[in-house]
């Protein structure tokens, strides 16, 4: 018994599933808000690639829900049904179509990979290392930060590279993303094109790639602002006034930020040390004293041999143990000095 | 429990199992008794010698953990496969004493007990990959209950970051590695050598051995998870150099890696002799059916791709254990070269776990719509085609890993070409079922849940080959979105289709059909509540391998994590039907699906030596609707033809 096919169900069905995709697509807010040239072209990408998929999509949806209502066996009906091998023009069709979309796709994306990766004429280069668990940015003045501000509309050329193990350093809303590489430099242009303000008061940079214990917790801070508040801020001197005993000229507290402390401990005299891996660096006194030691001996102890004497309630092998030589000696007694005098 | 394969009705000694050992020969003759003294012999001997070197070369202390658990996890499985038998017949053969009489008696499970040693019955091993690897998925999908436990909501609830890393990482390993990449072999070594009409495969003993294997990789996985020190944590992918400075527990994912992959390989090589060297007369490749197809491009895969993850874990053993620097940049090591390493062979893994999964699921639309495959020969072409391209598109892993940057365009080119074979079998697929007479049986609900579900995940691919848009991807939820929609959603559901396909054939009873429909009805809702959000949370700005993230995305870390308990939830549907099914179900026929292929043509389940008389193959396996067309003839009058359309 012949069928006939009913050209105009198809077609409604093909039309009913793309718009739904569609609409899926399009009111749903898949990519944040640009906030750099690169991500812009990003998002241009995502687009092409999506009216593609839509398309695809609403096909493929059509003829299987189409055949699905329509095609369906009389029960106990094990006959067989019309002996059907192939169609070759399909088949061609069917190549040849989805050969000459991807490779439009891989033009197109060609295309914004060369000019996101255009750093332009004099771009302000700041390099950034990663360390377990902290991201540190250092800028032509040769000053180091915890934080990235950067000037608008400026292209940025990121240098990146890791003291340790891979890390990956993204800002969601500016699109570009580049692994920190231990041994290598790694090149991450950026042209922010949208001023942080009271309402977004920054953008999270977010350590994409696996580092160990502290990974979730290895976040920091994009702040762009205005050319005129840049170089303000540039010029001015931000860094925190000299702690009493600095280490060789390096103020304790930023010897705190720089390894990434505040990533698993908490320590009011920092703002930004709010983790909760570790134990709260304020109040470590009774710990020393059930170590049988004295605070500075037991602070400086729990900084190179963290295993030595473990908190109760916390577990062994969670603090990296290769601060003894990362650190330098002087710097580490400045360190402990420091948190000592800051017990509350 | 019905037997799985039974001895014909005329016995002979030749077939009668040997009297069972009794006294001390139960020591001495092959099985568990004798591995529960062998394999400490053999591991504590190789931990001796190791110590023994040691203080010979005044490597202090003798006693080092990390080189003697390195080599107790080889020498503790060895005394095991030496216990149970793997490895008896050959040592016989070599050490020049006369060869035991073949009395069968490996062959075939006559009992329960059968199915714990080393049987060379390729339906009994093919059985116990599928029980084995069905074991490894439920405990690797309870891992993913615990960690979804705490990733509902942000903070730490239940577990520290160590253990949460170790969750993660063991769930994708045992899944990938003891699951989906195995269970492939399981289903292949059952079907194979029927659907080509061979009495069994090339290598009947080499195939017992590759089964013990696996078993072997995946309690070596589970064992590092509990080592005290801690476990595996630097993710599946293990990337260096952060894997080189692990826990102890490390060294267990890397040698069980190891014992994984020799399974994987040594089954492949089966497969590929018995595919070229062993098909029926008159089967030639154009009249193969496609699940053989694909299990020849994935074991041609196998064997060539898995040597590199080998030396992958190798070079990370060695920079822990020898203190070389293959990947320590501080002396000169190349951290990025792990990278390159290890994705040449899992990026043609991914392919290792979908292209069987192609071949069932060709296998279960042809018969259920009663319509031949639409476009054969091409689909054939395109599992070659995805082959060799699969080769060329590594680097699509390491888009942001900081390579040569000129590199990521070819890689690009070649991974979004990809898309082309792919869209093929989706097109062809569909084309089958259209104007077909569709039946909706359990497998054919996976089998058209897994082409909407696999498109899905397909097209998110295209997204990710396009390197603008993986660099702001990468690394992030979106990926694990990706992962799960083309290997669960894709890979297991084919498995379930194969397994329900062929349920009937593999256990001689039917399973439950409204118990097989709600399992897949389950599965599918909760499948796609649970992953399909991850997309959008992953571009907003969610990473992976987090146990901890930003508050915006709670809610919908709450959603996911509920909609995977139900997830969850659906297999326990699945093993009971299969459970109940194999001992109570209803008494199944030859074919019930009135199929062509061969193993249809024999009983459920089939003989202990498959065919009475070696088939003669006079014409391609998908002949539906076609009149006076046959796939085989088979001995007295058995025939493999089809049903002519347009009757009743």
């Amino acid at each position: 018994m012949p069928r006939r096919v009913s050209y105009v169900q198809l077609v409604v069905i093909g039309l009913v599933a793309g718009a739904i995709a569609a609409c899926v697509a399009y009111f749903v807010p898949w990519m944040p808000t640009p906030a750099s040239r690169q991500a812009g072209r990003i998002d241009f990408v995502y687009w092409y690639a999506t009216i593609m998929c839509l398309v695809i999509f609403a096909v493929v949806a059509a003829i299987l829900i189409y055949s699905i209502i329509n095609f369906r066996a009389a029960p106990g009906d094990w006959s067989d049904g019309p002996p059907i091998h192939g169609n070759t023009t399909l088949e061609v069709i069917w190549t040849l179509v989805p050969a000459v979309l991807v490779t439009s796709l891989s033009i197109v994306s060609a295309i914004v990979l060369a000019k996101n990766g255009h750093a332009g004429t004099n771009p302000l280069v700041v390099k950034v290392t990663a360390q377990q668990f902290a991201w540190q940015f250092t800028y032509p003045n040769r000053k180091t930060y915890g934080v990235l501000r950067l000037p608008v509309n400026r292209t940025v050329k990121l240098e990146i590279t890791s003291n340790d193990v891979l890390h990956s350093f993204w800002v969601p809303e500016f699109g570009q993303k580049q692994d920190a590489v231990p041994g290598q430099v790694n090149a991450l242009d950026i042209t922010p094109d949208r001023v942080n303000d009271a309402k977004r008061p920054y953008y999270p940079v977010i350590c994409t790639e696996l580092c160990g214990l502290g990974h979730a917790l290895m976040r920091s801070k994009a702040i762009v602002m205005t050319q005129a508040a840049y170089t303000t801020w540039y010029r001015g001197s931000t860094q925190p006034a000299p702690a009493p005993g600095g280490g060789g000229g390096t103020p304790a507290s930023v010897i705190f930020t720089q390894n990434g402390c505040g990533a698993c401990h908490t320590f009011k005299p920092i703002p930004g040390a709010t983790g909760k891996v570790g134990p709260d660096l304020d109040t470590i006194g009774p710990t020393a004293q059930k170590a049988g030691q004295s605070l500075l001996a037991y602070i400086k102890q729990s900084i190179v041999d963290p295993n030595a004497f473990i908190t109760p309630g916390y577990q062994p092998g969670v603090m990296p143990g290769t601060f003894g030589s990362t650190i330098p000696k002087n710097q580490i007694d400045a360190l402990s000095a420091y948190i000592a005098s800051h017990q509350s | 429990m019905t037997d799985i394969a039974h001895a014909p009705a005329v016995t002979h000694s030749h077939h009668a199992p040997p009297a069972r050992p009794t006294g001390i020969h139960r020591f001495t003759a092959p099985g568990w008794w004798r591995a529960l003294w062998t394999t400490p012999l053999v591991g504590f001997a190789v931990i001796g010698l190791t110590c023994l070197i040691r203080w010979a070369a005044h490597w202090d202390p003798v006693w080092y953990s990390v080189p003697l658990v390195t080599v107790a996890t080889v020498g503790f499985p060895m005394g095991f496969l030496i216990g149970i038998g793997a490895f008896d017949y050959w040592a016989y053969y070599y050490s020049g004493r006369p060869t035991r009489p073949e009395d069968h008696s490996g062959h075939g499970a006559r009992r329960w007990q059968d199915y714990f040693r080393p049987n060379t019955d390729h339906k009994v091993i093919g059985v116990q990959y599928l029980v084995t690897t069905m074991a490894f998925f439920v405990i690797g999908g309870f891992l993913a209950m615990l960690f979804r436990a705490e990733l509902a909501r942000p903070g730490d609830q239940y577990f520290n970051p160590q253990t949460f890393n170790v969750l993660i990482s063991n769930h994708a390993a045992i899944m990938i590695f003891a699951v989906v990449v195995p269970v492939f072999a399981g289903l292949g070594n059952f079907v194979i050598p029927l659907m080509i009409g061979a009495a069994d495969m090339a290598f009947p003993r080499l195939n017992a051995l590759s089964y013990w294997l696996l078993p072997i990789g995946g309690v070596l996985m589970l064992v590092g998870m509990i080592t005290p020190g801690g476990g595996p944590s630097a993710g599946w992918t293990c990337y260096a150099p952060l894997c080189s400075h692990q826990p102890l527990g490390q060294v267990f994912f890397n040698m069980g890696v190891q014992w994984a992959g020799a399974s994987s390989i040594v089954t492949a090589l089966n497969f590929l002799v018995t595919i070229i060297t062993m098909r029926a007369p008159g089967m030639t490749f154009w009249r193969m059916p496609l699940l053989v197809w694909a299990n020849f491009a994935t074991s041609t895969l196998v064997v060539l791709a898995t040597p590199f993850i080998a030396g992958s874990q190798f070079f990370v053993m060695f920079d822990r254990v020898m203190h070389t620097n293959f990947f320590e940049t501080a002396l000169g090591g190349y951290a990025l070269g792990y990278q390159h390493i290890f994705w040449f062979y899992s990026h043609p893994a991914v392919y290792i776990m979908i292209l069987p999964g192609f071949g069932i699921i060709s296998e279960v639309v042809s018969v259920m719509s009663r319509k031949p495959i639409f476009g054969y020969r091409l689909m054939a072409l395109s599992l070659l085609a995805i082959l060799v391209l699969g080769f060329s598109v590594w680097a699509h892993h390491m888009f942001v890993a900081g390579m040569a940057s000129w590199l990521r365009v070819p890689m690009m080119v070649t991974t979004l070409l990809i898309a082309v074979p792919t869209g093929i079998k989706v097109f062809s697929w569909v084309a089958t079922v259209w104007n077909g007479k569709i039946h909706f049986t359990t497998p054919m609900l996976w089998a058209v849940g897994f082409i909407a579900v696999f498109t899905i995940g397909g097209l998110s691919g295209l997204y990710l080959g396009s390197v603008p848009i993986d660099i702001h991807a990468s690394d992030t939820y979106f990926i694990v979105a990706h992962i799960h929609y083309v290997l669960f959603g894709g890979s297991i559901f084919t498995v379930m289709a194969g397994i329900y396909y062929w349920f009937p054939k593999m256990t001689g009873r039917m399973y439950d059909e409204r118990l097989g429909k709600l399992h897949f009805w389950l599965t599918f809702i909760t499948f796609n509540l649970t992953f399909f959000p991850q997309h959008y949370i992953g571009l907003q700005g969610m990473p992976r391998r987090v146990a901890d993230y930003a508050g915006r995305f709670a809610d919908f870390n709450l959603f996911i994590s509920i909609a995977s308990f139900g997830l969850g939830a659906s297999t326990v549907i699945f093993l009971y039907n299969m459970i109940h099914s194999w001992r109570y179900g209803e008494i199944a026929e030859a074919n019930p699906w009135h199929a062509l292929t061969l193993e249809w043509q024999v009983s459920s389940p089939p003989p202990i030596f498959n065919f009475d008389e070696i088939p003669q193959v006079v014409g391609g396996p998908y002949e539906y609707g076609v009149p006076g067309a046959r796939h085989a003839i088979l001995s007295g009058a058995a025939v493999s033809e089809p049903v002519p359309s347009g009757g009743h």
